[in-house]
C-alpha cells in the first residue's frame, strides 16, 4: 500500500479529514483538483451562525481545525440571537476569504504524515470480491493505493453551472468539474442523484454607495470559536457589513425575465435548497413581499470585492446587472463575477452507516456536500467524523458515533443516514430535539474528552477542561451557599424579593443577571467570564434542561438497543413490506434509529423488538 | 402505538373483556408500580384478610395468584363504585411478566368506564393496542413461534380502534384537533424561523394575542365537551312510554333485534323498566322499556308507573306509543298536555295494521310487530337527539379521559407560552412549551416531526440568503 489513507478533495470536509488522519499518525494523501483552491469559501464569506456555529465549536472540541482557522482570519464577529435565548445563541464571523484559504493550505502543508497532490480522481481501485476499497486512479493515470479512502468532492462531481442561457461543465465558476468519478460510483451501484445550489454576484466595493445603506457593525467583544483560544486573545480587525433592500422595480425586472432562468426554464433538474432560495424563487413564491434584504459583506481586507448576500441568482448576466442596479446604493454597481447556479452529483446518504462508511464498499467513507448537505460547517463536521472513523477502521476499533442528545454533529449525521435527503441539507436548531443541552459554550464539556481519547486533543486541553469543570462547580457551589441579604437588596433592588433565598435561586429570575450579582459578591469577580456566563445559563434554564433530560433518558434506552448490521430482515416474519424495504435500505444500527425512519409503524418496531429479544 | 411507548415500564390498563353489557367484565393492569397504584382505589373486604377498611392488608402485600374481594372507591370522596374481585399476579409469574392484576367488576359500560377513569386518574396509561402481549414477549413470557402474531395483534387492534375512532363523532374531533394542531404548529414555525433566521426582517410580533386567545378558547371548548362525550359514550337515554298494551315492549325488542322484553296481550305485562343499548345512525342510544300507564291500577302497577315517570324525567327523548286500534284516550291526552311544550316527545301511532283510521297529524306511524316504519323512526330519533344538526356538522365532542388529559396538557402548555411571551421569556424556552402542546395533541392525532416544522417555515416565510 502506498498510503494508509487517501482523501479526495481539499474542501472543508477534506481539510478536516486529512488533518485528523495525519495527526493520528496515518500516512495520508490528499488529492485535489487544484492546490490553490484548498479551503475556498465557495459562497458566503462567513463561518458560523445558527446551529452551524455550534458545529464549529463541536469540531473544535473534538480536535478539528475549522475554529482555529476562522479565529485567525475573521474580519467581523457577532453573537446572533443574544436576546432570543441561550440555547440558540450562536457565534458567527465574517472571514477574510483569501486569508482563510491560504491559512488552511498552509496548515495542511505543515502537517506531518500528510502529502498533497494536484490531480483529479476518476475511478477507484477495489477488491470487488472482498467488497473493499484499495485505492484510486487519477485523470492523469496515476494509481495510488490505500486501505481507506475518504471521498469529499463537494459540488464538483459531474457538475454544471448555469447563468441564464449559458451553461458549462464546472464545479465552481472558473474551476472545471470533476468528470468520471460520478460515473464510476454509478457503475459500482451507488444511488447517485442531482442537487442544485446557487450563489450571488460579487461586486466592486467602490462602485457602491454604501452611505445609502444601513451599516451593521460587529460585536466589540470577540468570543473565540476555539476553546484553545481564551477570551480577549483574538486580535482581529472588525469591518462593517451593509444592509439594503430590493425594490418593486427589482421584482418587476425579475418577473419579466423569469423565462430566461435556467431553473424556471427547466434546464436545471437538481433540487435546490428551500432555506437558501434564489432571488427569483423569493420573488415568485412570495409575491406579496415587497422587499427582500441584501447584506453587502466584504470578502476580505486585501480585496475590493464584496459579496451580495441574499440575492443568489442564475438569471442571465444582463438581467442580474439590471435588477441589481434597481436597488438603493447599487445604482452604479459593477459586477466582478456574476451569480450562478451549480448542479452536481450527490450520493443518497442512507447508503452510509452512521460512521459515514459506505455500506457497499468497506473502507470507503464519504463526507461533505457529496452526502447531500450544504454549508462549510456541515462539510467540516462530516470530514472530521469520517476521518475519525476511518482511523478507527484502520485500528480495528469500533466507530465513534455521536448521539442526537450529545451533539449537533450527532443530529446532522443521524438525519442524513436515517432519513436521507431530497434537497441540500442544512442544519437548523429546530432539528435538534435536545437543543437546550447542545449550547455552543458547552461543546467542550460535551465532547473534548472524546477528542482526547481519540488522540486529537493534547493533555493540555484536557487539563484546561478539568479546570473549567472545577471552576464552574465552584461558582455554582458559591451561588448556592450565598444567600441574598439586606445589603444586596440595597445594591440591587431587584434582589429584594429574593431576600433569604440563595443567589442560585435568584438567578432564575429573568430580570436578575450574573453581571449584577458580581457587584454583590466580590468572589465572583475573580472568576473567568466564560465560566460565569456558562453558569448563568445553566442555572437560569435548569428547570427546562431537566425536563429535557428526562426525554433524553427515554431516547437513550432506544438507542442502546442495538441491531446487528447483518440483521436479516427477509427472515423476519411479520414486518410490513414497506418497513422491510426501508429497514433493508437504511440498515439501522439501533432500535431508536429504526423508529425514526419515516413510514415505519409501531407494529414493525414491535416485531423487530421481538426478534432482537429472541436473538434471531 | 406511540413508538416510544414500546420501551416504557410505566403502568398500563385496559379492558380485557368485550365492551358492552355483560355479567362480568375484566379490567387488566400491568406495570412495576401497578399494584401500589391500584391499592389507592381498592378497599379489601371480609374474606380477603379482614373486615372493612381496617383489617385487610393492602394489595401491595398480596401474594401472587391470590384473589382479593373488595370495593373500588373514589379516593377522596370515598364514593363506592363497584364491588369487585381482584386477582393479583407478581412480576415474573404473570402474563406480562410484570406486577399485574385483573379486576373483575360488573359488566355495565357505565361501571367499566368509571373504573377506567379512576385508573387513569391514578396514573395508569391506557394500554396501546397489543401492549400487554408485547410486554409479555419482551419479558420472555410468551413462547410464540411466530412474531407475525404480534404484528397482527397490534395492527388489527390498531386498525379496528382507528376505524372505531374515526366513525361516530370522533371523525370531527380528529378534524378539530388537527386544526388546532396546525394552528399551534404555525405559531411554533413563527418562533423557530425567528431563531434560525436572526437577520431576516420579520415582523416584530410572532403571533397576535387574538390568535393565541382563539386557540386557547378552542382547546377549552373541546375540553368542556367531555361531560357530553361521556353521556354519548354511555348512550343517550330514550324512553318508550304509553298505556299498557300499546306495544312498547314489542317496539323495544324490535330496536334491540332480540327478544329481551316479554310481550303479551295482557295489560301490564311489563312491571319494571328494562334497558338496552342500541346504535342508531352511529349514535349510542340507551333505550328504556317501561311499565305502561293504566287506570285504575293496583299498588304493584302504581309502583311500576312511578318508576316509569322517573325514567322519563332522566331521558332525553320520550317515544310515546298509542295503540291505533284503540286510539287516543283520556290518559294519553293527560300525558300530552303534561308534556305539551316538550321538544323531547315523539308520538307514535302503533299497530297501523289493525286500524283503518288514518294516522293523526303529529303522530309517527309504525308497526312494531313487523318493524314497518322503524327505520324512518330511528332517523327521526337521531335527528331529535342531535338537535336538528346533522352528524357531520355536529360539534366535536371528546369522550375519553385520555383525550381530555392530553387536551388539558396542551392547553396548559399553550397558556405557559402566552405568559412566557408576555414576560419576554427567551424564544428557545418558549419553543419548549409549544412543542409540549404539539406533542400532547400529537398523541391524539399523530406526532409532529421537526420536518413538519421546517416545512411550515419554508412555506410561510420567505427567508434565507
Ligand atoms: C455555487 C455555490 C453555491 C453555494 N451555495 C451555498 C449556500 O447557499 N449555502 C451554503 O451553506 N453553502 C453553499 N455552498 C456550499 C459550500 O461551498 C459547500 O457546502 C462546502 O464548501 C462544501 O464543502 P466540501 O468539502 O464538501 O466541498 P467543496 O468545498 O466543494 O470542496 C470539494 C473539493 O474537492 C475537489 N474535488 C472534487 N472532486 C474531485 C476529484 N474527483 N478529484 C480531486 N479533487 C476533487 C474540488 O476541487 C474541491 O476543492 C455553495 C457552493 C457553491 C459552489
Ligand atoms: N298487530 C299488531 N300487534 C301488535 C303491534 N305491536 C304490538 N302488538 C301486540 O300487542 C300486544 C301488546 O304488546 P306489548 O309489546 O306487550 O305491549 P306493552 O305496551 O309492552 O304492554 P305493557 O307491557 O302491558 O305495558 C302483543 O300481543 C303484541 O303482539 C303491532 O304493530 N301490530
Ligand atoms: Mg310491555
Amino acid at each position: 500500500m502506498d498510503f494508509d489513507a487517501i482523501v479526495i478533495g481539499g474542501g472543508h470536509a477534506g481539510i478536516e479529514a486529512a488533518l485528523v488522519l495525519s495527526r493520528l499518525d496515518f500516512s495520508t494523501l490528499m488529492i485535489t483538483q487544484n492546490l490553490d483552491c484548498i479551503g475556498k469559501l465557495s459562497c458566503n464569506p462567513a463561518i458560523g451562525g445558527l446551529a452551524k456555529g455550534n458545529l464549529v465549536r463541536e469540531i473544535d472540541a473534538l480536535g478539528g481545525e475549522m475554529a482555529k482557522l476562522i479565529d485567525r482570519t475573521m474580519i467581523q464577529f457577532r453573537i446572533l440571537n443574544r436576546s432570543k435565548g441561550p440555547a440558540v445563541q450562536a457565534p458567527r464571523a465574517q472571514a477574510d476569504k483569501a486569508l482563510y484559504a491560504l491559512l488552511a493550505k498552509h496548515v495542511l502543508e505543515q502537517a506531518d504524515n500528510l502529502e498533497m497532490f494536484q490531480d483529479t480522481v476518476v475511478d477507484f481501485i477495489r477488491d470487488s470480491s472482498a467488497g473493499e476499497i484499495r485505492g484510486v486512479i487519477t485523470e492523469r493515470g496515476r494509481r495510488f493505493t490505500a486501505r481507506t479512502v475518504i471521498l469529499t468532492t463537494g459540488t464538483f462531481l459531474e457538475a454544471k453551472i448555469f447563468i441564464g442561457e449559458y451553461s458549462t461543465s464546472s464545479g465552481r465558476l472558473g474551476e472545471p468539474a470533476a468528470i468520471g468519478l460520478g460515473k464510476a460510483l454509478r457503475k459500482i451501484g451507488f444511488d447517485v442523484g442531482r442537487l442544485k445550489t446557487g450563489t450571488p454576484a460579487r461586486a466592486l466595493r467602490s462602485s457602491l454607495r454604501l452611505e445609502r445603506m444601513e451599516e451593521q457593525a460587529g460585536d466589540t467583544e470577540i468570543l473565540p470559536f476555539s476553546f484553545s483560544n481564551s477570551m480577549g486573545s483574538i486580535d482581529r480587525p472588525s469591518v462593517p457589513c451593509y444592509i439594503t433592500y430590493t425594490t418593486k422595480e427589482t421584482h418587476r425586472i425579475i418577473r419579466d425575465n423569469i423565462h430566461r432562468s435556467p431553473l424556471y426554464g427547466g434546464k436545471i433538474k437538481g433540487i435546490g435548497p428551500r432555506y437558501c432560495p434564489s432571488i427569483e424563487d423569493k420573488v415568485m413564491r412570495f409575491p406579496d413581499k415587497d422587499r427582500h434584504q441584501i447584506f453587502v459583506e466584504p470578502e476580505g481586507l486585501s480585496t475590493e470585492e464584496v459579496y451580495l448576500n441574499g440575492i443568489s441568482s442564475s438569471l442571465p448576466e444582463d438581467v442580474q446587472e439590471k435588477f441589481l442596479r434597481s436597488v438603493p446604493g447599487l445604482e452604479k454597481l459593477v459586477i466582478l463575477r456574476p451569480g450562478y447556479a451549480v448542479e452536481y452529483d450527490f450520493l443518497n446518504p442512507t447508503q452510509l452507516y452512521p460512521s459515514l462508511e459506505t455500506k457497499r464498499i468497506k473502507g470507503l467513507f464519504i463526507a461533505g456536500q457529496t452526502n447531500g448537505t450544504s454549508g462549510y460547517e456541515e462539510a467540516a463536521a462530516q470530514g472530521l467524523m469520517a476521518a475519525i472513523n476511518a482511523a478507527c477502521f484502520l485500528q480495528g476499533k469500533p466507530p465513534l458515533v455521536l448521539s442526537r442528545a450529545e451533539a449537533y454533529i450527532g443530529v446532522l449525521i443521524d438525519d442524513l443516514v436515517t432519513l436521507g435527503t431530497k434537497e441540500p441539507y442544512r442544519l437548523f436548531t429546530s432539528r435538534a430535539e435536545y437543543r437546550l443541552s447542545l449550547r455552543h459554550d458547552t461543546a467542550d464539556i460535551r465532547l473534548l474528552e472524546k477528542g482526547y481519547s481519540i488522540g486529537l486533543q493534547k493533555d493540555k486541553a484536557r487539563q484546561a477542561l478539568l479546570a473549567k469543570r472545577e471552576g464552574i462547580d465552584e461558582i455554582k457551589e458559591l451561588l448556592r451557599k450565598r444567600n441574598v441579604q439586606e445589603i444586596d437588596g440595597d445594591i440591587l433592588p431587584l434582589l429584594q424579593k429574593h431576600l433569604g433565598r440563595s443567589f442560585a435561586h435568584a438567578l432564575k429570575d429573568p430580570q436578575v443577571h450574573m453581571r449584577d450579582l458580581i457587584f454583590c459578591e466580590g468572589k465572583l469577580n475573580k472568576k473567568k467570564r466564560e465560566w460565569l456566563d456558562q453558569v448563568e445559563l445553566d442555572l437560569k434554564y435548569e428547570g427546562y434542561i431537566r425536563r429535557q433530560e428526562k426525554q433524553v433518558d427515554r431516547f437513550k434506552k432506544m438507542e442502546d438497543m442495538k441491531i446487528p448490521p447483518d440483521f436479516d430482515y427477509d427472515r423476519t416474519v411479520g414486518l410490513s413490506t414497506e418497513a422491510r424495504e426501508k429497514f433493508k435500505k437504511v440498515n439501522p444500527l439501533s432500535v431508536g434509529q429504526a423508529a425514526r425512519i419515516s413510514g415505519v409503524r409501531s407494529s414493525d418496531i414491535a416485531v423487530l423488538l421481538v426478534y432482537l429479544k429472541r436473538g434471531i | 402505538m406511540q413508538k416510544e411507548n414500546l420501551y416504557n415500564q410505566d403502568s398500563i390498563t385496559a379492558l380485557a373483556s368485550p365492551w358492552g353489557e355483560s355479567a362480568v367484565a375484566i379490567i387488566r393492569v400491568s406495570g412495576r408500580d401497578s399494584l401500589s397504584m391500584l391499592s389507592g382505589l381498592f378497599e379489601g373486604r371480609a374474606g380477603s384478610g379482614g373486615r372493612g377498611n381496617s383489617g385487610s392488608p393492602p394489595l401491595t402485600e398480596a401474594k401472587g395468584f391470590t384473589m382479593k374481594h373488595g370495593v373500588i372507591r373514589v379516593p377522596g370522596s370515598g364514593e363506592e363504585i363497584d364491588e369487585v374481585v381482584v386477582a393479583v399476579y407478581r412480576a415474573g409469574r404473570s402474563y406480562t411478566g410484570e406486577n399485574s392484576a385483573e379486576i373483575f367488576c360488573h359488566g355495565s359500560p357505565a361501571i367499566i368506564k368509571r373504573i377506567l377513569d379512576l385508573l387513569y386518574e391514578a396514573g395508569f396509561r391506557h394500554a396501546d393496542p397489543g401492549e400487554f402481549t408485547l410486554r409479555a414477549f419482551l419479558n420472555g413470557k410468551l413462547d410464540l413461534t411466530q412474531a407475525e402474531a404480534v404484528n397482527e395483534i397490534v395492527r388489527a387492534k390498531t386498525d379496528r380502534a382507528r376505524a372505531a375512532a374515526l366513525s361516530r363523532l370522533s371523525g370531527s374531533i380528529e378534524r378539530k384537533i388537527r386544526s388546532i394542531k396546525d394552528g399551534i404548529l404555525k405559531i411554533l414555525a413563527a418562533v423557530e424561523v425567528r431563531i434560525d433566521y436572526p437577520e431576516e426582517d420579520l415582523e416584530e410580533e410572532i403571533v397576535s394575542e387574538r390568535e393565541l386567545e382563539h386557540w386557547q378558547e378552542e382547546l377549552e371548548k373541546l375540553v368542556s365537551t367531555y361531560g357530553i362525550g361521556k353521556i354519548l359514550q354511555e348512550g343517550i337515554p330514550v324512553v318508550l312510554a304509553g298505556r299498557t298494551n300499546a306495544g312498547k315492549s314489542t317496539l323495544f325488542n324490535q330496536f334491540l333485534k332480540e327478544d329481551r322484553a316479554i310481550v303479551s296481550e295482557i295489560h301490564g305485562t311489563t312491571r319494571d323498566y328494562l334497558e338496552g343499548v342500541v346504535s342508531m345512525g352511529d349514535i349510542p342510544i340507551k333505550l328504556y322499556d317501561t311499565a305502561g300507564y293504566k287506570m285504575p291500577a293496583h299498588s304493584l302497577e302504581k309502583e311500576g308507573m312511578k318508576r316509569t315517570d322517573r325514567i322519563i324525567r332522566a331521558s332525553r327523548l320520550i317515544l310515546y306509543l298509542v295503540d291505533a286500534s284503540t286510539g287516543v284516550n283520556e290518559l294519553d291526552r293527560e300525558f300530552f298536555s303534561a308534556n305539551q311544550n316538550s321538544k323531547t316527545l315523539i308520538r307514535i301511532w302503533n299497530k297501523i295494521d289493525l286500524s283503518k283510521r288514518p294516522c293523526p297529524v303529529g303522530f309517527f306511524p309504525v308497526n312494531a310487530k313487523t318493524g314497518e316504519g322503524i327505520i324512518k323512526l330511528s332517523e327521526v330519533i337521531v335527528e331529535r337527539v342531535l338537535g336538528g344538526r346533522s352528524l357531520e356538522s355536529a360539534e366535536p365532542i371528546i369522550d375519553s379521559i385520555r383525550q381530555k388529559k392530553l387536551l388539558e396538557r396542551a392547553l396548559g402548555a399553550l397558556k405557559d407560552f402566552r405568559t412566557g411571551l408576555s414576560e419576554n421569556i427567551p424564544l428557545d424556552v418558549l419553543g419548549v412549551d409549544l412543542k409540549e402542546a404539539l406533542d400532547a395533541l400529537g398523541e391524539i392525532t399523530g406526532e409532529v416531526t421537526s420536518q413538519d416544522i421546517l416545512n411550515e417555515i419554508f412555506s410561510h416565510f420567505c427567508v434565507g440568503k
